[in-house]
């Protein structure tokens, strides 16, 4: 059992995959949006690397232990500290009964991750314990953590000591530039060769009005091919404009001439169209990256991201562990 | 138009887009919701779940249990099973929806995007100044003139893509440029050709022209209609807005606040494709209520 | 020894409503940061006189713990 002593900005519990299924009625698969950390994190204290623990953003919470248990950090450093003493990140760590976590800012990164031996164990909502906190969804009474409230914790089982080997971690830029990975499509004939360039070749910042719905991008104009002007009326007649249509979660979604990178709560449906995918095993990338921040982009193919993600899982497993 | 073969498109590492033709026409619905069901009763391995819109359908799969390639051809074989679109039949329920055309409170929201993000025409009169109609009464007569079909739902919990089934009453505007970050819960709005019933106070995109009382997304399951489902509808109800004045929203509200609203449902119709394109086939297509 | 007020997060400065030479309560709203949609604001930790605002209002990407303002 945890109380939520201090909520943090906006702290949920999560669990991965996140809800599948429901895309057809509008559900998005929330989850972790660094799942490298948070499934590191679980695997440090025993659990299945898809329980349901603690996504913090920007701002830490701080928790009271109600009995004893295992917990680990990681993700973004958020200077745990336990009882006022500072604890180590990805490395599982023994805590006592009345024993209080304090996460504060995020110093390197932006979203930290908390699992607890055991996994968070609220109600799961249409099969899944993650949380779509805008929607009032899932997690604890439909949203984010708030103070007072008393989080429910699975019997779990794990031991202290054991650390993620530092190659299996992810590694922060220091110069707040980030190299993503996209793949083209589903509408990259839409936007023409000229168009692809700029938005390879270009850097783009990211907006702090960007959350877990949509992630806003600045930069250079998108140039389109006769696709997205030469279309029957009802796509809408804006360049952008297509008939709505099912929205991959991290599709670069073009509204108007302004990107929003889709997201773990992001819409699944709409009327704008998507030239390029980020694929999932890049998400960490989003998920700890800052307002402000630059983003350039490069193309992989399918098999590539596949790849990519395939990998990701190997690490996120039991053979990242040093004990 | 409707393609040949359909479209295989990627999106990402695990999502792949399967493209019908490119215009609002039930038959591509249909398509698309008829590969979703295929999907459903024949368990294909790897696919986790499917998403049906207008002319298309969305598949999220497992890249750990099937490839693109093999995925594109279990389709592919899939598509070929389905029977034409012209023989469906469905049970398709019709609700009534009273709304307020031209209200207040759009009002209100699309003058806070004036102020706080871009200029635009009051979107009533940017609708019937695109559509060439003689200005805001028209365009409420013939935007609630039709039924609306439900293509399927999504953007949000709950929320319905809808199309008109009347062409006399077919409408397109372009979708805000860039969208706006709030809409009043309840609100009917357009982009496209598409018509849809903001479930809750969200960012959007739509122009937007009314507001409906009657919920479409319930958490607390209050009303009958919500036993099997948070979200009222499902892909195949048809609903037709009746314009109301502000006082039938309010005691309309004030029903749903207390738990008395009756739903106007109408649960004995089975909608023929055969019938419906007959029909539209009899009709003057240029002309306008 | 003037009292350093940090930002708490990083974000956007949406709106610094101080400038030097202000005397203000503890308690009061010096500054309101935006990160995520959301809103956080900053307050006085003391009662005092500003001595100096290092940051602007609209201004983007800053860090946490940044020196914002300082009271004396």
């Amino acid at each position: 059992m945890l109380e939520v002593i201090e909520p943090g900005l906006e702290t949920s519990v999560q669990d991965w995959p996140g809800r599948l299924g429901y895309w057809n009625q509008g559900f998005p698969p929330s989850g972790p949006m660094d799942s490298w950390s948070f499934r590191l994190a679980n695997v440090l204290v025993g659990n299945e690397p898809g329980a349901a623990g603690l996504e913090a953003q920007y701002i830490g919470p701080s928790l009271k232990f109600r009995r004893d248990g295992l917990i680990a950090v990681t993700g973004a450093d958020m200077q745990a500290k336990l009882d006022g003493t500072a604890i180590p990140m990805w490395e599982s760590v023994a805590v006592k009964a009345d024993q209080t976590l304090q996460m504060a800012f995020a110093k390197t990164g932006a979203r930290g991750y908390i699992a607890i031996a055991g996994g968070i164990a609220t109600e799961p909502w249409l099969g899944s314990r993650s949380t779509f906190h805008k929607a009032g969804v899932g997690g604890m009474e439909g949203h984010a953590l708030k103070k007072g409230q008393i989080v429910p914790v699975g019997e779990g089982h794990g031991q202290a000591g054991h650390k993620v080997a530092e190659t299996a971690r992810p590694t922060f830029p220091t110069d707040k530039r980030w190299e993503i990975e996209v793949v083209a499509g589903p509408n990259d004939d839409w936007i023409d060769e000229a168009g692809h360039k700029r938005f390879l070749g270009s850097d783009w910042k990211l907006s702090s009005k960007s959350d877990r719905t949509g992630f806003r991008l600045d930069g250079p104009d998108w140039t389109f091919t006769a696709k997205a002007t030469d279309k029957a009326p009802e796509h809408g007649s804006e360049p952008s404009n297509i008939i709505d249509q099912g929205y991959p979660c991290g599709a670069i979604n073009l509204a108007g001439q302004t990107p929003i990178i889709l997201v773990n709560d992001g819409p699944s449906m709409g009327g704008f169209v998507n030239p390029y995918t980020v694929p999932r095993a890049a998400f960490w990338k989003l998920g700890q990256s800052k307002p402000g921040e630059i983003y350039r982009f490069k193309a992989v193919s399918v098999e590539q991201a596949q790849a990519m993600a395939h990998e990701l899982r190997q690490v996120c497993s039991e053979a990242s562990i040093a004990k | 138009m409707i393609y040949e073969e359909p479209k295989y498109l990627p999106g990402g590492d695990r999502y792949m887009l399967i493209e019908f033709g490119d215009e609002m026409n039930l038959e591509l619905n249909f398509m698309g919701q008829s590969l979703a069901q295929a999907v459903e009763e024949n368990g294909v391995e790897g696919v986790i779940e499917t998403a049906p819109c207008f002319a298309s359908t969305l598949i999220h799969y497992e890249p750990e249990e099937i490839k693109f390639s093999d995925l594109k051809s279990e389709m592919r074989s899939l598509i070929e099973t389905l029977g034409p679109s012209e023989d469906i039949e469905l049970d398709s329920r019709l609700f009534y929806f009273p709304a307020v055309y031209l209200d207040p409170w759009t009002k209100e929201a699309i003058e806070d995007y004036c102020a706080k993000i871009t200029e635009k025409e009051w979107d009533p009169e940017f609708i019937a100044r695109l559509n060439g109609l003689d200005g805001v009464e028209q365009f409420v007569r013939v935007h609630s003139g039709t039924e609306y079909w439900v293509a399927s739902l999504g953007f949000w919990p709950g929320l319905p893509f809808m199309m008109a089934l009347d062409p006399r009453c077919m409408l397109t505007a372009p979708k805000y440029n860039p969208p706006r970050t709030w809409t009043p819960e309840g609100t009917v709005g357009m982009g496209g050709a598409s018509t849809c019933i903001y479930p809750v106070a969200t960012p959007g995109g739509y122009q937007i022209f009314g507001r409906t009382p009657v919920p479409i997304w319930d958490t607390q399951k209050r009303f009958p209609q919500f036993e099997s489902s948070i979200c009222l509808f499902k892909p195949g109800d048809r609903v037709k807005f009746v314009p109301c004045a502000i006082e039938e929203y309010e005691q309309v509200a004030a029903q749903v606040a207390e738990g008395s609203y009756q739903y106007n449902l109408v649960e004995y119709q089975r909608f023929s494709v055969k019938n419906y394109k007959t029909w539209v086939e009899s009709l003057d297509t240029g002309a306008r209520f | 020894m003037a009292e350093e007020v940090r930002t708490q997060t990083a974000g956007n400065m949406w709106k610094v409503l101080v400038k030097t030479g202000d005397k203000v309560k503890a308690g009061d709203v010096l500054f309101i940061m935006e990160v995520m949609k959301m809103e956080v604001p900053h307050e006085a930790p003391i009662d005092g006189t500003v001595m100096a605002v290092n940051v602007e209002e609209g201004q983007e990407g800053l860090d946490a713990d940044t020196v914002a303002v300082e009271i004396e």
